[in-house]
């Protein structure tokens, strides 16, 4: 049988209930989903609005959670930074929902590959099991590998806003004091019920306390903690319109981060992606990095990819014109995390990890700029006149550190994060039997 | 333990059950090998049962060869499940820093007797690992645990030659279905903890063979934390003034989680409450601080330090040994693990003088407030 149209849209409904589809609906899609990642580049363009999420690792009930919060598909656009897969108990439906919605809806949904899209790495944390016990066979864990080595290594959101129009939702009871709301609006996070708990404005004095801080583990940020009462969070498009200016950068989001083997996105683009995620090299460093306080390069203690400082960060966004570097991969408490003056920002979309972790999880939202039409993308010369251009670092004392404070970066989107807790537990309906040694007894 | 061992364990405890178990144990007494009823009663199997958790992970680490331990698997009950690789890293701090305490301990004044007691010993092959490491006749091993747990432990010894030959009558004297077992060197005493802390009996449980003037260190390795914490004060001070009275060396080593108040500490709590596992001194002895403190309360006056297990990994696994292990298994899920290992201590302290064979171990040994 085929699966589309009707079909696809039944294989849905069943998915969001939580119920795995048969065996030969799920080959049939995952060869339909080859099909169309095998026309996406190693890094898809993507335009803004875009709400760009982090790790699921089959936390299905919070990926509903996260749609909930988020806004559904197709109505907001999504773009999944990988680790779909693993570790939590409903790898299967999580990932079979994301590849349905992207079947169906090709052009509101990104998927790229995370570290863990792998038959090596899902064969030690779970999937492999998952897939083996709800199937009998190993035959849907081989399907969806082939679609995992066809998932795109980058995606390049394009015309973000570099600022936000304020939320206009009522504060939450422990939000800060605001900036003024006619400022440029940089940063703003909301709770799950769409209360603004934090945000603050470019340039504004706000900003020049903030900048040196990281912020999402910054003491100074409220609490990021949301409180689940009220309606549904807005999706990004529409909640999030931008001013008319229009010198931002593009944004990379990529799962791990950068490679010492790459330092144009174009170097991303030539690599030869279609296969298993080798244990070394520029693609096996762009799904397994992590930013760390180093200068320069590290050994990363995961056995595979490295550590990268913010000059790296700092250098590599100068070079092709990216104002930021959004990825995934690292477990963040506070469910985002921005670092090397706000020229990288990890993501994480699953909240309590492993049921275990009890952080919360966020989503980035990215406006759209009003003045969208004339974006170039992949410009490498012009950084946007005007003087606009915000010189990172210049606010730090300590800023003499290495040369690469004095680039002149393009301006970050306007960012805002919405923050959520794990779904409530009689939700999720746990597995009767619970898994073994969740801690040492 | 497999369901099919439980109801003959039962029977045979049945008529066994004598004054050494469950000593003023509360409530009515209850059917054959459970003497208390309801809720208590469920939640002691609970712990009881934490065991072959336990032993499950020792398993997954010795086949993955992070720990080298031939006895393990000859006490798990369950088939072996590969545990997570930070799991299993985990265990392999826990059980190697308690190793090098005592490592530390017995090489210090070798030739001259000591003594071990593991509290809520489980299925702990220490006493076996130990007899392949050291002169047997300068050691005597003291295991204290609930009645089934002893029981099914001393069945497996009885089981395996490889166990057997190490005691010093081959097991000659152990019967089947036997809940103790006494020797010069192993000695296994079925026992309620809780009894020891009873201010109403007069005099402490008999420990068969407790030498009260010969070194000693206690070990509780995730047991005590399961008991209330005015218990917990009771039983050791039996220990230190009854079982072995000054001037007698005497230490603690105490493996357990901390940090209950944080977001991680909350969801533990929460996660093993709904598997019927309490915590009580949890949130007694929240931090590193708590636990050094309540060393000192207990009077081991002359050392009290602890660390947490993710700064033991750093600084007590040498460069080599941490390249070997972090080579057995590929471990993604690094800030998952600093989390957890964040989340569990190693404390000890010891009562000596200042000038006995603990301060000459352990003096040197700093923990992470000394040294960071
Ligand atoms: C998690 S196991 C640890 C076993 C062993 N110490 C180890 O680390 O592998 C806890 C043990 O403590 C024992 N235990 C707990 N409370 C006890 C009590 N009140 N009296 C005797 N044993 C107890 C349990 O029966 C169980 O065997």
């Amino acid at each position: 049988m085929s699966i589309g149209g009707s079909d696809l849209d039944k294989a849905i409904a069943q998915l969001r209930a939580c119920r795995p589809i048969p065996e030969n609906q799920v080959r049939e899609l995952c060869y339909k989903a080859r099909e169309l990642l095998i026309e996406e580049g190693n890094v898809v363009g993507v335009d803004a609005p875009v709400t760009i999420c982090g790790d699921i690792h089959g936390q299905f009930h919070d990926l509903m959670e996260l749609f909930r919060v988020g806004g559904d598909v197709p109505d907001t656009n999504y773009l999944f930074m990988g680790d779909f897969v693993d570790r939590g108990f409903y790898s299967l439906e999580s990932f079979l929902l994301l590849l349905c919605l992207k079947v169906r809806y090709p052009d509101r949904i990104t998927l790229i590959r995370g570290n863990h899209e792998s038959r090596q790495i899902t064969t030690v944390y779970g999937f492999y099991d998952e897939c083996v016990r709800k199937y009998g066979s190993a035959n849907v864990w081989r399907y969806c590998c082939d679609v995992f080595d066809f998932l795109a290594l980058g995606a390049l959101v394009t015309g973000a806003a570099t600022s936000l129009s304020p939320t206009e939702g009522p504060l939450a009871e422990n939000a800060e004091a605001m900036p003024d709301i006619d400022a440029d609006i940089e940063i703003e996070t909301l709770n799950s019920a769409g209360e603004v708990m934090f945000r603050y404005a470019r340039n504004s004095d706000s900003q020049t306390s903030e900048s040196s801080q990281t912020l999402g583990s910054s003491p100074a940020r409220p609490d990021p903690t949301p409180t689940r009462v009220g309606a549904a969070g807005t999706g990004a498009s529409g909640s999030s319109n931008g001013t008319s200016r229009n010198e931002g950068g593009a944004v990379l989001c990529v799962h791990g981060g950068l490679s010492p083997l790459i330092d144009t996105i174009d170097k991303i683009r030539l690599l030869d992606r279609k296969q298993e995620v080798p244990h070394e090299g520029a693609m096996c460093d762009l799904l397994w990095s992590d930013p760390d306080d180093i200068d320069g390069w590290g050994l990363s203690p995961r056995g595979a990819g490295f550590l990268f400082g913010g000059d790296i960060v700092k250098r590599f966004n100068h070079n092709n014109d990216i104002s930021l570097i959004a990825r995934a991969h690292q477990l963040v408490m506070e469910g985002f995390k921005e670092m090397f003056d706000n020229t990288i920002v990890t993501v994480w979309s699953a909240p309590n990890y492993c049921y275990r972790c009890g952080n919360v999880a966020a989503i980035l939202e990215l406006g759209e700029d009003g003045s969208n039409a004339g974006f170039q993308r992949r410009s490498n010369g012009d950084r946007g006149g005007g003087g606009g251009g915000w010189v990172l670092g210049s606010n730090d004392g300590t800023s003499t550190r290495n040369s690469t404070d004095n680039l002149r970066l393009p301006e970050g989107p306007g960012r805002r994060y919405r923050v959520f807790e794990a779904a409530p537990q009689d939700s999720r309906g746990m597995p009767a039997k619970k898994p073994v040694a969740d801690y040492f007894l | 333990m497999s369901n099919t061992n439980i109801p003959d364990l039962r029977t045979l405890l049945a008529s066994r059950r004598g004054g050494s178990t469950r000593r003023g144990a509360r409530g009515p007494p209850g059917p054959p090998g459970s003497s208390q009823s309801g809720r208590g009663a469920a939640a002691d199997d609970a712990v009881r049962n934490t065991d072959q958790d336990a032993a499950g992970s020792r398993v997954s680490c010795v086949e993955l060869g992070y720990l080298n331990d031939p006895y393990a698997k000859l006490f798990a009950t369950q088939p072996s499940t590969r545990r997570l690789p930070l799991l299993n890293r985990g265990s392999y701090v826990r059980t190697s820093a308690i190793d090098l305490l005592i490592d530390r301990f017995m090489s210090t004044a070798p030739g001259e007797p000591k003594q071990i007691v593991s509290l809520g010993a489980g299925t702990d092959t220490r006493f076996f690992r130990l007899q392949d490491k050291y002169p047997p006749a300068e050691l005597v091993y003291h295991e204290i645990d609930f009645p089934l747990n002893t029981a099914a432990k001393l069945a497996a010894i009885q089981r395996h030659p490889q166990l057997f030959t190490k005691l010093p009558d081959k097991a000659a004297s152990l019967t089947t279905g036997a809940t103790s077992y006494s020797s010069s060197s192993y000695n296994v005493h079925a026992l309620d903890l809780r009894s020891m802390a009873d201010s109403t009996v007069e005099a402490a449980p008999p420990l068969p063979n407790l030498n009260p003037a010969i070194p000693t260190l206690i070990l509780s390795e995730m047991c005590l934390i399961y008991l209330q914490a005015s218990t917990v004060s009771s039983i050791l001070s039996k220990f230190l003034t009854t079982y072995i009275p000054a001037p007698t060396p005497v230490s603690l080593i105490l493996y357990e989680p901390i940090l209950p108040n944080d977001a991680f500490g909350k969801v533990m709590t929460s996660n093993l409450a709904s598997r019927n596992i309490q915590l009580p001194t949890l949130s007694v002895y929240p931090e590193l601080g708590d636990q050094r403190a309540r060393l000192k309360q207990y009077g081991f006056v002359d050392g009290a330090r602890a660390a947490d297990t993710e700064w033991l990994w750093r600084k007590w696994v040498s460069e080599e040994e941490k390249e070997r292990v972090a080579g057995l298994e590929m471990l993604d899920e690094l800030e998952e693990l600093e989390l957890l290992l964040r989340h569990y201590c190693i404390a000890w302290g010891w009562r000596d003088g200042g000038q006995g064979v603990f301060s000459k171990a352990w003096g040197e040994l700093h923990d992470s407030a000394e040294q960071s």
